[in-house]
């Protein structure tokens, strides 16, 4: 609301000093500016109010048994399989999608418009499809019994959880990336390659330092995302207590049996990692705008 | 020495037809044109940056055509400096040399050598985003020039700077090419700064290279109408040679003006505004030439005036503010253009 009577001011300012000749008019305006300024911002104060609603209420619930729930082995056990798998999936994603996002970003192949398609595609994509799609490729196949039998068992178990926020976050972390990098004015890389570095050399040495602010957004939004995948962990690992018990199938089970107090629990968690993650984007998109217009599109 | 043998290449808008140049060794050579002729698309090319479609790129007797950028030895300035910015001043000046491992005292030695140079000794704790416009400019030369380059590339160094820092600065290259005299090729629009600075001058129009000559050469004689116009010639006209006894003539329009040229038939005539002067009298004698019209137009131009005459055709002259004064010059006033028959270029 604050900001609405700011935007009004310097609009009311703008309109008396540039357009005198508008005088005649200019009470009619200012009633339909007005008008319109308050519809707007009367609409952005409903879905505040909406979300912090839904959100406050989740907390207010949860935070009665909090601190039981959160003593209690289940939740624990949770919260340390979450961590343990999100942080795993990520890196691994970072180390998979540093040289792609580079890749499509840098060099021109053929090829390259439907490889860079298909890799967003998991994107828009139902969770529960990518599952399923997983499934069918690490289940009952030759090569699914051939990871199985090296000792890489994915369908229903810890592995499979892993796979499953991988394949859902890779999109994210190659979009943040590719973005991060486009903001690398080429010609610097080009420069320094022109004293004297290889192409690799000029990547660590100018590239990569100077993307630095845009990995550890890309890090943190993928994260946050890993550690919130449900639908198609279910699919690939499924929802076994205190087997494939992540935050969100803990939520799932517990609200399932009726459980609200470790529901609420490992909601809130949830939550609080969350704003914490969008928090951290969000500052390191303000030092670096090209980072905080991927937020917008990402969230 | 630098050989640019029958470069062509097309990206984007830019289309490169054809350029051949030899660059001699030491040698301080301005590719001159307009704005989007492909100017800098000319130096990524020697650079390394892309490959030419056809063509080949020689450096000091070595086929570069397609060698890797790092393998080039090149140095090369950008308008807008690309200097690090994650780096310090002093680690951009000393990124090729540890690049290249070379030993610590060598690295000091020739930091200090070429920051003393460029007068940026002062700068070398802080940050790029913290320096003016020149002082970017000078680290960014000093970072090229750092590692010795066979030849170093300037895309428009001076463009970025205000006028005051741009001739002080046009000096400077002149000075640090004097001292190093690294093989320079260097990019503009700006024909004042070949004057200065350029040995040869290559011009080019929509991605060809039209003339290639000493800047002085170029400057009194272009042979095409685009390279007169871009050197500030605004007299240009078709005529034709008349030979009478010993003397040439050339008839342009109801003019005959007398003329130095060994060429026939119809030709281009140009003449530049600052060797025409306007006088009250005719000047007599078989030197010059004279031609009568009436002042049509005075536009003032920093410290001296145009004058615009119609003569039956339009005529251009340059006389300096205390020249117009004295004789109290007027739109509509009949007055003598007299220029020499020298001033009278052919092509």
């Amino acid at each position: 609301m604050k900001q609405q009577t700011v935007l009004s001011e310097k609009e009311g300012g703008g309109q008396g000093g540039d357009e005198p000749a508008a005088g005649q008019g200019r009470g009619s305006f200012k009633i339909r500016n007005r008008l319109f300024q308050s519809l707007v911002g009367l609409i952005i104060l409903i879905l505040f109010i909406f979300i912090l609603t839904a959100l406050a209420n989740i907390i207010w619930k949860g935070s009665a048994g909090l601190f039981s729930s959160l003593a209690s082995a289940e939740i624990r056990f949770a919260i340390r399989l979450s961590l343990l798998t999100s942080i795993t999936s990520t890196l691994i994603c970072l180390v998979v999608a540093l040289p792609v996002a580079y890749g499509l970003e840098r060099f021109r192949f053929f090829g390259q418009g439907f490889i860079s398609v298909l890799l967003e595609i998991p994107l828009s994509l139902p969770p529960l499809v990518s599952g399923v799609a997983l499934l069918l490729l690490f289940g009952n196949t030759e090569f699914g019994k051939v990871l199985a039998a090296k000792g890489l068992q994915f369908v229903f178990s810890v592995n499979g959880i892993i796979l499953a926020q991988f394949f859902i976050i890779v999109p994210y972390m190659v979009r943040v990336l590719r973005s991060t990098f486009a903001d690398v004015n080429p010609r610097l890389e080009f420069v320094a390659r022109t004293l004297g570095c290889s192409q690799w050399g000029a990547f660590c040495r100018i590239t990569m330092p100077l993307a630095g602010n845009g990995i550890v957004a890309g890090l943190v939004i993928s994260w946050a995302r890993a550690i919130g995948e449900f639908g198609c962990a279910l699919m690939v690992a499924g929802a076994t207590r205190m087997k494939t018990e992540t935050l969100p199938v803990a939520l799932f089970l517990n609200m399932s049996i009726g459980n609200l107090d470790m529901a609420m629990a490992a909601a809130t968690c949830l939550i609080a990692i969350s704003v914490t993650a969008l928090l951290v984007f969000e500052i390191l998109g303000k030092r670096n705008k090209r980072d905080s217009r991927v937020s917008l599109k990402l969230e | 020495m630098i050989r640019l043998n029958n470069i062509s290449k097309h990206l984007g808008a830019f289309n490169l037809k054809n350029i051949s140049v030899n660059i001699a060794k030491n040698e301080y050579f301005i590719i001159l044109g307009p704005t989007g002729t492909g100017k800098t698309v000319i130096l990524e090319l020697i650079a390394g940056m892309y490959l030419p479609d056809g063509g080949e790129i020689w450096i000091n007797g070595e086929n570069v055509t397609y060698k890797y950028p790092e393998e080039r030895g090149i140095g090369f300035v950008y308008q807008d400096y690309m200097l690090f910015p994650h780096l310090t001043v002093e680690d951009n000046i000393l990124f090729g040399l540890k690049i290249k491992k070379v030993s610590r005292e060598l690295m000091r030695m020739r930091r200090d050598e070429i920051t003393d140079m460029l007068g940026i000794k002062t700068l070398l704790r802080r940050y790029p985003t913290t320096l003016s416009g020149g002082e970017q400019q000078r680290v960014a030369i000093a970072r090229a020039l750092i590692t010795r380059p066979r030849v170093l590339l300037l895309d428009e160094p001076l463009s970025a700077l205000d006028p005051r820092s741009r001739e002080l600065f046009r000096q400077e290259l002149k000075n640090i090419h004097q001292q190093i005299k690294t093989t320079t090729i260097h990019v503009t629009h700006d024909f004042n700064e070949a004057l200065v600075l350029a040995d040869r001058v290559g011009v080019m129009n929509e991605g060809e290279m039209v003339q290639i000559g000493i800047p002085e050469e170029v400057f009194q004689k272009p042979d095409s109408e685009f390279v007169a116009r871009f050197v500030g010639i605004d007299n240009i006209y078709e005529g034709e040679i008349v030979a009478r006894g010993e003397d040439k003539w050339v008839a342009l329009d109801n003019h005959l003006l007398r003329v130095d040229s060994n060429l026939n038939g119809k030709v281009r005539v140009t003449i530049r505004p600052e060797d025409i002067i306007i006088a009250r009298e005719a000047k007599a004698g078989n030197v010059y030439n004279a031609v009568k019209g009436i002042i049509v137009a005075i536009i003032p131009q920093g410290s001296s005036y145009k004058i615009v005459l119609d003569a039956g055709i339009s005529i251009v002259a340059l006389v300096t503010r205390q020249t117009a004064g004295e004789l109290y010059l007027q739109e509509g006033q009949p007055v003598w253009a007299v220029f020499k028959a020298g001033a009278v270029h052919t092509f």
